[in-house]
């Protein structure tokens, strides 16, 4: 332990040796800690703009919010479609939950049967990590806060209140209107290669149908941003007011339809199949354009359950369809307006008689309702007389017909806002060559049945509603309104056209033969209005849906309904002083006369007791003297009658 | 206590002495960094004690008397245990390699009944002690240049190949490093080290083609191309550095550190703490503690300078070393200068196993420093 192992100068060596070595050792250290520091004035002192921008990035996250969708509202202002509060629920998975037993403990607050919670724990374990799946819509206010307050134990669980829309007049405006529901992969496939991420938010809804789809751009907004904090995890843990970005709401769109109208409309058809549109016949708006049977538009909001779909879908009534611009039918004797005013163009003398005695022989044996006698051309589209009007089709020719015809209208397409118009057809000559090349030859015998709106003749109650209002009016090739404004922005009038290039009093002729049809013709009686002096014009139609011949179409309403005929009516009101124009398509309705004239009257009705105008005539108050302009009040308001006046004591005057 | 007194034989072998020969100052600057992890873990646990703060005050607590303890016991036994624990050590990494717990896919751990460690702890101290104990007995010129280097090169190769086969290169690193300081700081010729540091370099590129896994390639290519995946695992230095870089001068405040509060630094409590510190307390915060890890290096440093035994010089500037390399790392780290590696940030990191090895090391230097003038036995012809 005394004795030294090593010699005295070794030890003293070896010690230099790390004595240097260990100063070094502290140099480097040294070296190394300014280094750091070094390293952290440069982080911290000139990098840390940058830095804190990307800590900001991490720290802060903006969730969208998807903007309040534009109202639609009707011409007078009232609420279409609009948007009211809704409490969801909705449960998103997350690192440290349970998915099955989050549901199981949802299910003692809102009502949760065995199947959907099944279905729900495939959803939510199927869905991306932290995106919402719904559990429930519409909770009440009692559910919502029951959730609420024990959202902190339940990890993923979120009850919000989102916005969902709602038509408050159900299936009135359906066809026109649709509906918005939630978005599919089409609709972002239509969207193109960069669709909208509002696209992707759970509550977002599309519009699908109608004036929903067609506007959804317009109706959508601009949706907002709420700023929240989030952790690394992109759980939120704050939220952050002060930075939210507002949404900008979407566009009011006001139609150029009328509730009350609409309604009534409605109301006429109940459990009919058919269409009615009204356009007024002085600027193209369309005050009623109603498809019944209609559907609960509310439910597709909602989403529909496949037994209900299978309903609508599957009932031969085609509550789905738009019938006043997808379904076209022959316009039956409607046309013989179109068939007269050819005529009269085409230098015909309407005082032509031929002789209806219930049979015509022309190639075959053509037969008429009745045997209506000697009938010169206006008595003919008043009694409808079909054996006059395949004399008068074949004196002129199909071509002159589908000219005069295609100047009001029918077969054509119109830019009124919405998709899903058929064309129909007006045939021709030219379209014969076309369509049937092994047979192309216009043989006579096809003039007659075009004659009576018959053959290929196919329209659309749309058309033959601008047909009426074309005839009404009487100079505008009037366009059909359905978008009166959108956002405030007034559209494009429907008078905003050229005139048409017909002769006037060939136009002022036909309007005469229609008042005859209402008044004397074959709907006499049933299309008079009840409102005095004003009274409507129209036509009856009457189209053969199924040839009677092989036994298979059935006349008038006996038989299966599939069978029988559709009822047309088409008019005008007041027919000394054209404003509304009407077309109601009754699909197997039987007699034009019968089923589509009434309900044409009580539409038309609503529409005339809505005008202030027409009211005055109806109402016709005993005219009074005009009035001196200094016993007006200030408000401009007449005080009293004159006599009164002069026993009051005058203005100014202390009151008794 | 006059210095007279302490001249006295037997003087310095009393207990009370040999506390008061203790370098309090170093526990004080000791004790101040583990404040400020307890500080920082309180911080990140969202002003709770829970579930790190107490832990981490508590186990400095218990490392701290078990430190003063060691700092007592004579360097003489430190000496004559050298052997046996660097043997315990090698033996007990044979056995990790051998029986092993794998835990995501390393195989670091050994169960011990319901307890488990990692040898290589051992390791980094068992190979301070035996390269110290073998210098202490071999003169300045075998030190330099000789074949007899062979011996503290398998002394230090056989623990580094094992612990890099586990494998877990950070540590194998450390102990190579702490190694090769104590081979250069007791004398090795300057040519060997220049040969040393040219042959490291020139193997590297086959190393890190050939011998490291996938998952430490991609950690070092992240490292040197951080916008190569920043999400995946370049995400930990990106997120560091932007914790760091957004601290400014002054930080954001206690407590108000989005970074680290919102998760987005990761292993926020134990390797990347130093960057939840920088956030919060900024530049001036971050030298501050610098300055403390500074402080302690010297004085750990000083120790072994004072030293009247190789034994104890070696000892302490080994466990010096050790110290100093676990900043180093664990700084650049954080700061983006190296590829996360998993070195704590000794005594402001949050974990058990690396705070009990350090403080360990410092009882050793304590000890070291108590007992300077003792003179140790030579180990020579006993061993080698």
């Amino acid at each position: 332990m005394t004795q030294p192992a090593i010699f005295f100068e070794e030890v003293n060596e070896r010690q230099g040796v790390f004595h240097r070595r260990a100063i070094l050792m502290g140099a480097f250290a040294g070296l190394g800690m300014t280094a750091l520091g070094g390293r952290l004035a440069y982080l911290q002192l000139f990098e840390t703009q940058r830095y804190e921008k990307l800590a900001t990035s991490n720290q802060f996250n903006f969730k969208l919010l998807p903007a309040p969708r534009g109202v639609i509202v009707d011409r007078n202002g009232a609420v279409l479609a609009a948007n009211r509060p809704n409490f969801r629920l909705m449960v998103a998975r997350d690192k440290d939950m349970d998915p099955e037993g989050t549901i199981k403990t949802l299910a003692l607050f809102v009502p949760l049967d065995e199947v959907r919670q099944r279905r729900l724990l495939k959803d939510i374990n199927s869905a991306p990590k932290r995106s919402p799946v719904q559990v429930m819509e519409d909770m009440s206010w009692e559910q919502f806060s029951a959730i609420n307050v024990r959202a902190a134990e339940l990890p993923g669980v979120t009850a919000d209140m989102g916005e969902v829309r709602v038509y408050p007049h159900g299936g009135a405006f359906a066809h026109v209107i649709g509906y918005v529901a939630k978005v599919n992969k089409e609709d972002v496939d239509a969207a193109g290669p960069n669709p909208d991420p509002i696209m992707l938010h759970p509550s977002f809804r599309i519009g699908k149908q109608g004036v929903e789809k067609a506007f959804d751009l317009d109706l959508r907004g601009k949706p907002g941003a709420e700023k929240v904090e989030v952790d690394a995890n992109g759980r939120q843990v704050r939220e952050d007011p002060e930075g939210n970005i507002p949404s900008i709401p979407g566009k009011e769109i006001q139609l150029t339809l009328d509730l009350d109208v609409q309604l009534r409309a409605e109301e006429v058809f109940g459990v009919e199949s058919g269409a009615a549109v009204v356009m007024d016949c002085r600027n193209g708006d369309i005050l009623c354009m109603y498809s019944g049977p209609s559907f609960d538009a509310n439910k597709f909001v909602r989403g529909l359950t496949g037994a209900e779909y299978r309903a609508l879908a599957g009932y031969d009534h085609k509550p789905l369809f738009n019938k006043a611009l997808t379904a076209t039918y022959p316009p039956g004797s409607t046309f013989k307006t179109m068939v007269a005013l050819a005529a009269l163009e085409h230098g015909y003398n309407p005082a032509t008689v031929h002789v209806c005695t219930g049979h015509w022989t022309f190639g075959r044996v053509w037969k008429c309702d009745a045997v209506h006698g000697a009938q010169d051309l206006k008595s003919a589209v008043a009694t409808s007389c079909d054996i006059y009007f395949y004399q008068c089709a074949l004196a002129i020719g199909p071509d002159k017909i589908a000219e005069t015809a295609r100047k009001f209208g029918l077969g054509e397409i119109f830019d009124i806002g919405i998709p899903g118009q058929k064309k129909g057809l007006v045939p021709d000559t030219a379209y014969k060559r076309r369509r049937f090349p092994k047979d192309p030859k216009w043989h006579p015998g096809e003039t007659p049945s075009m004659g009576i709106g018959q053959g290929y003749t196919n329209l659309n109650p749309l058309q033959l509603c601008v047909m009426t209002a074309r005839i009404a009016n009487g100079q505008k090739a009037l366009h059909p309104r359905l978008i009166r404004s959108i956002g405030g922005v007034e559209q494009k009038s429907g008078a905003a056209w050229g005139d048409l290039p017909v002769n006037r009093e060939h136009l002022t002729f036909l309007r005469e033969a229609m008042k005859a049809v209402t008044t004397v013709g074959t709907a006499a009686r049933v299309a008079d209005l009840g409102l005095g002096p004003v009274k409507m014009a129209g036509k009856t139609g009457t189209a053969q849906h199924y040839s009677y011949g092989g036994g298979r179409g059935v006349h008038g309403t006996a038989g299966a309904w599939a069978l029988r005929d559709h009822a047309w009516f088409v008019a005008y009101a007041p027919f000394d002083d054209p404003k509304y124009a009407i077309a109601v398509l009754v699909e197997h309705g039987g007699f034009g006369a019968a089923a589509a004239a009434p309900r044409a009257r009580e539409i038309m009705r609503t529409v005339l007791l809505k005008d202030p105008e027409v009211m005055q005539r109806v109402q016709s108050p005993t005219p009074l003297p005009d009035l001196p302009p200094e016993i007006q009040t200030e408000d401009g308001l007449p005080d009293a009658p004159a006599p009164i006046q002069a026993a009051a004591p005058a203005p100014g005057a202390p009151a008794a | 206590m006059t210095v007279s007194a302490l001249t006295r034989p037997g003087e310095r072998d009393r207990l009370i002495v040999k506390l008061s020969e203790i370098d309090w100052l170093f526990v004080l600057v000791l004790s101040l960094i583990a404040g400020a992890g307890s500080l920082m873990l309180f911080s990140i646990a969202g002003s709770s004690w829970q579930p790190w703060a107490a832990t981490h005050a508590v186990r400095f607590g218990l490392c701290l008397v078990l430190m003063v303890g060691l700092a007592a016991i004579d360097v003489r036994v430190w000496f004559a245990l050298a052997y046996p624990v660097y043997g315990l050590g090698v033996l007990l990494l044979i056995a990790v390699a051998i029986f092993g717990d794998t835990r995501l896919g390393a195989t670091r751990w050994l169960a011990v009944g319901s307890f488990s460690f990692q040898p290589s702890e051992v390791m980094k101290l068992g190979i301070v002690l035996a390269l110290a104990r073998l210098y202490h007995g071999a003169p300045a010129d075998r030190a330099q240049l000789s074949w007899w280097l062979l011996i503290p090169a398998t002394m230090i190769g056989v623990p580094v190949v094992l612990v890099a086969h586990q494998p877990d290169l950070g540590t194998a690193m450390l102990i190579a490093l702490t190694g090769a300081s104590i081979v250069v700081l007791a004398g090795l010729s300057w040519k060997i080290i220049a040969a040393g540091v040219i042959g490291v370099l020139a193997t590297a590129p086959p190393f890190f083609l050939f011998v490291m896994h996938d998952y430490q390639r991609e950690r070092v290519l992240n490292f040197m191309h951080p916008e190569r995946d920043p999400s995946g695992t370049g995400y930990h230095s990106l997120q560091s550095m932007i914790a760091l870089g957004s601290g400014g001068l002054l930080g954001k405040g206690y407590g108000l550190g989005s970074q680290s509060q919102l998760n987005f630094l990761p292993e926020k409590q134990t390797d990347f703490i130093f960057a939840t510190l920088a956030e919060e307390f900024g530049f001036v915060g971050c030298v501050s503690v610098l300055v403390l890890y500074g402080a302690a290096i010297y004085m750990a440093l000083r120790t072994s300078y004072l030293s009247h035994s190789h034994f104890g010089r070696l000892a302490a500037a080994g466990v010096t070393a050790t110290f100093t390399l676990y900043v180093m790392i664990n700084g650049a780290m954080v700061m983006g200068l190296a590829p996360v590696v998993g070195v704590p940030m000794p005594m402001l990191s949050y974990g058990g196993t690396v705070m009990m090895t350090v403080m360990i090391g410092f009882g050793l230097v304590q000890s070291v420093r108590v007992h300077r003038y003792s003179e140790v036995t030579s180990g020579k012809g006993s061993f080698v």
